[in-house]
């Protein structure tokens, strides 16, 4: 046994190592994943047979007005949360000083990030609330009656994503500013010996040298707005009327609600294949800089 | 027409005072090397003059214009830095031409500057590759190659050489005093090697905790070095210093006491201010050294180590009760160094001697208190 | 640096700037900064509106009092942490076997497996929500801890394992090398050097997949029922049904929600953001 042992644990180890969280993670994580695939053709109310119905739930799906209202609403989703790179990147030049009380302050610039997308959708809620909100004490300042952001089906989603990207431009902002603290000092002072400034700096010298931040800022911003479930289902659960739900939203209503889990898995198999085109794109960079590295 | 002019620069990092109001004038055409240990703040001077940073007080003129609040890309300077600083996502081409392309210039302007350049740092072949293709003396052809193409008044170099093999870094030094030559422009160059400084500067400027020590020639500051700092700094093997006290002063000179040794007699310069009774510093080159009782001044000693380096020859000696103080091996050894291949034994004793002529007298506060040395020794 | 920096012989502007900062973040933590206030206000107060203005009455005590005692917070509290500290614990344990082996042990297909970590974590958490649900009812852990639990480890596993891979590789290879060399076991070279030299990594890892697993409240809805296991953040939204007008209320067990992970994030700041950009940037 011991010889035995000592022969193959340079290979056994690693393997038996590997293997609980390997394990766990393939039959939870990718093993669930692929069966909302097969339960997609099936008609299932969670808790008795399934009914074998090939695509007609993508058939169903294709006709619903509500799908194309989450659809529309995951591309609003999607182009506003592509504001928190650029905003992020804002905040974090503004912080990056070296002034007494900046550390405080940049941490303090973090906070939304800790904070849960619930008690983020809660005080937002109430940040929007037409009678009380701050929202609306600003517009009387202006003699203006506060629109019910909330509970207007045009603006509503707007809305959920501003509160939403309130957390996400947060952490935009920390991976900037990792990136701006290991800008190379040398590259930026032969910039200004070639005598660039201002925007032509920018350009130039210091975003090609935050491309590989930048790229992660905006993948996991797509990933966020994709997979966007909390601040709906908090600020407005899905309305007024459906306008606001995404993908994520609806497919959790119909399944739990509606019972419709076949339904659900049909919506859910969409919003994979909308996100593997994500995921294809982050891997393939991910792999090359492995390679490049 | 002096090319830079550096009036009281005067620079603190918080408490720590980097630069204390330094004078310096360079004329048109000269190469000068900056020299000192590390943290001496000889990278920082090169920075205020680049512009990169800032001075609490005082004035910087480069070509006659005060340029001390003027932006780097506006001083009419180029800079070669230590890690080249290549723009990474740029072709080599659009490295050296990036200067000309902020100030706007045509395009076929850029161009013809660029392949100028690269001809003469014989680089033409790479212009479309990008940094990370090159080796790394292909790089630093084309961080000097940017800073040609910008046809600067002046040149500013931070350790350029610093990231190069050895055999390489003697290419480049004689490429880039070649380069002087053919261009004529004023070159200012920071290095912590003395074979670079004492090869390629017209002048050295020796810094110090943010002083100015001494500038002069190599020759000038090897033969006539104004204090202990730049005679130890400059040299390798460094000069052997032994302590000792005066026991007589005449008008020119002074007998000195140095222990295992008879007294010596040293000439002293005009205007040395020494006492009888003062501690004083010997210092000895170590080529003044001979073995063999052919010296005046001469004691026993015994060899501790022999370092055959083929053209010459170095030998660590236990000469106490004669002993150095600050040496580069951190014994009190002294080092002599001889003009060839010789046969000396480890531990064996020997008889070694110099002249009191060759030797250097520093006073208490580090000045030096012998007089003029010739510059090139006829031998 | 870019921004160029302000040069510290123009104090005023310095202070200027600091200034014109602190407007922003001012601006920036407003609605953070009214649920504060909020928390501290009277019911009289919030029925009147006023909410902006100073408080009438400060009653901090009453208000968070009227939590613990009128509400199941505190019960959803102590879940939260009947959930979380194992989760956490076990992620560590599971992702430091997992990024060593992936780091220092190439076999063919490590590539594959390690982009199935990474790949997955990145997947809408929605897309695997029925088969999940379907699983823990299955097993008969639906509406326990250890269906919370047990997601999270999983899913979370997926992220640890990309950031302690990532770290275990940046460790020279030398010192592997040198343990090899000196006859040490890959478990000796596990417990023996690994285990020591991760710990800054984990420290950070730890503080991250708290917070994440603390602020989760899709897999709270989904998996959970009772209020024996809801953890806090679906307890929040529940309790925002039941307090309608309340708002000073509602609003001191939404602050009693945040403190945990901003306590973490200020105890361990350093960690958090280094942690975060480790896990992200070399990514």
């Amino acid at each position: 046994m011991t010889i035995w042992w000592r022969r193959h644990r340079n290979w056994l180890t690693p393997a038996l190592l590997l293997a609980p969280g390997l394990f766990l993670f393939l039959v939870v994580i990718i093993w669930s994943s692929l069966e909302t695939f097969w339960i997609s053709f099936f008609d299932w109310d969670g808790m008795g047979v399934k009914t074998w119905v090939g695509l007609a739930n993508y058939r169903e799906l294709l006709d619903d007005p509500q799908f194309y209202v989450s659809l529309k609403n995951n591309l609003i989703w999607l182009l506003m949360f592509l504001l928190a790179p650029p905003a992020g990147l804002a905040i974090a030049f503004l912080v990056n000083q070296k002034i007494a009380g900046m550390r405080v302050m940049k941490s303090l610039f973090f906070m939304p990030l800790v904070l849960a997308t619930v008690t983020v959708g809660v005080i937002f809620t109430w940040f929007y609330d037409p009678t009380f909100g701050l929202l609306a004490l600003l517009f009387r300042a202006f003699g203006a009656e506060a629109p019910a952001l909330l509970s207007n089906e045009h603006l509503v989603t707007f809305a959920v994503v501003a509160s939403a990207l309130w957390p996400q431009i947060a952490f935009c902002m920390v991976l900037f500013l990792a990136g701006l603290n290991n800008l190379d000092e040398e590259l930026i002072g032969a910039g200004r010996v070639d005598g660039a400034r201002g925007l032509a700096m920018l350009w130039h010298v210091v975003l090609p040298q935050l491309t590989q931040v930048a790229f992660i800022a905006v993948a996991i911003t797509i990933v966020g707005a994709l997979r966007s479930f909390d601040a709906i289902s908090v600020m407005t659960a899905g309305g007024p009327f459906g306008s606001s739900t995404t993908l994520a939203y609806q497919m959790y209503e119909q399944s739990l609600f509606s019972y419709r889990f076949g339904y659900g898995a049909a919506i859910a198999t969409i919003l994979f294949l909308i996100m593997a085109v994500f995921i294809a794109w982050y891997l393939r960079g991910l792999i090359r800089a492995e390679k490049g590295a | 027409m002096n090319s830079v002019e550096l009036i009281g620069l005067d620079k603190h990092y918080g408490q720590y005072h980097a630069l204390k109001s330094l004078d310096l004038t360079i004329e048109k055409g000269e190469f000068i090397v900056m020299v000192g240990p590390s943290g001496c703040g000889k990278s920082t001077l090169l920075k205020t003059i680049a512009g990169l940073e800032t001075v609490d007080t005082g004035k910087i003129t480069i070509g006659g214009k005060d340029v001390t609040r003027a932006e780097p890309g506006d001083r009419g300077i180029a800079m070669v830095f230590q890690s080249y600083a290549l723009y990474p996502h740029m072709t080599v081409a659009e490295n050296m031409g990036f200067g000309l392309r902020m100030a706007r210039r045509p395009k076929a302007e850029i161009d013809v500057a660029v392949r100028r350049a690269a001809d003469i740092l014989r680089i033409t072949e790479q212009l479309d590759k990008l940094p990370k293709q090159l080796s790394g003396g292909q790089r630093q052809r084309v961080a000097i190659g940017r800073a040609i193409t910008r046809s600067p008044d002046v040149f500013l170099f931070d350790e350029p050489l610093s990231n190069l093999d050895a055999a390489l870094r003697t290419q480049m030094r004689v490429e880039l005093s070649t380069l002087h030559a053919e261009l004529g422009s004023t070159m200012i160059y920071v290095t912590h090697d003395q074979v670079e400084a004492m090869t390629m500067a017209s002048r050295i400027v020796v810094l110090n905790k943010g002083a100015i020590e001494q500038v002069g020639s190599p020759l000038a500051l090897y033969a006539n070095p104004v204090n202990r700092f730049v005679a130890g700094f400059l040299g390798a093997p460094r000069m052997n210093f032994i302590e000792g006290t005066t026991t007589e002063v005449g008008t020119d000179d002074a007998l000195v006491q140095l222990a295992g040794l008879a007294p010596l007699r040293i000439a002293l310069r005009q205007g040395a201010t020494v006492k009888t009774g003062d501690p004083v510093t010997v210092g000895i080159r170590p080529e003044a050294f001979a073995v063999g009782g052919s010296k005046p001044a001469s004691c026993p000693a015994r060899v501790r180590l022999v370092e055959n380096l083929g053209r010459e020859t170095v030998v660590y000696a236990d000469a106490s009760p004669l002993v150095t103080s600050g040496s580069d091996t951190g014994t009190r050894n002294v080092t002599i160094q001889l003009g060839s291949a010789v046969a000396v034994a480890p531990n064996s004793e020997i008889t070694i001697g110099f002249d009191p002529a060759d030797a250097y007298l520093f006073g208490s506060d580090g000045a030096t208190l012998t007089p003029a040395k010739p510059e090139i020794q006829s031998r | 640096m870019y921004p160029r920096a302000i040069p510290e012989n123009r104090p005023l502007s310095r202070f200027a700037y600091g200034l014109l900062v602190a407007l922003v973040l001012a601006l920036w933590l407003l609605p953070l900064f009214a649920v504060i206030m909020t928390s501290f206000r009277s019911f009289d107060d919030v029925m009147a509106g006023n909410y902006w203005g100073w408080p009438s009455k400060i009653q901090v005590f009453e208000n968070y009092a009227a939590v613990f005692q009128q509400s199941k917070m505190l019960d959803y509290f102590l879940n939260s942490l009947i959930i979380t500290i194992p989760s956490t614990i076990a992620v560590l344990v599971l992702s430091t076997m997992t990024g060593f082996v992936l780091s220092r042990y190439p076999f063919p297909g490590a590539m594959v497996i390690f982009a199935l970590f990474v790949g997955g974590n990145f997947l809408p958490q929605q897309i695997m929500m029925i088969p999940i649900r379907d699983l823990m009812v299955a097993t008969g852990l639906y509406d326990t801890f250890w269906a919370l639990i047990l997601f999270h480890v999983a899913f979370q596993t997926g992220f640890a394992t990309l950031f302690m891979r990532n770290f275990i590789a940046a460790l020279p290879s030398e010192l592997f090398q040198a343990a090899r060399a000196e006859g040490a076991s890959p478990w000796q070279t596990l417990i023996h050097i690994v285990a020591p030299l991760v710990r800054p990594a984990l420290a950070a890892l730890a503080i991250l997949v708290f917070t994440f697993i603390w602020n989760d409240y899709f897999w709270a809805v989904v998996l959970t029922q009772s209020d024996a296991v809801k953890p806090v953040t679906a307890g929040l939204s529940n309790l925002r049904g039941e307090w309608v007008s309340q708002w000073n209320i509602v609003s001191a067990a939404t602050i009693l929600v945040a403190v945990p992970p901003v306590l973490m994030f200020f105890l361990m700041q350093k960690h958090f953001i280094s942690g975060l950009t480790m896990g992200a940037v070399k990514g």
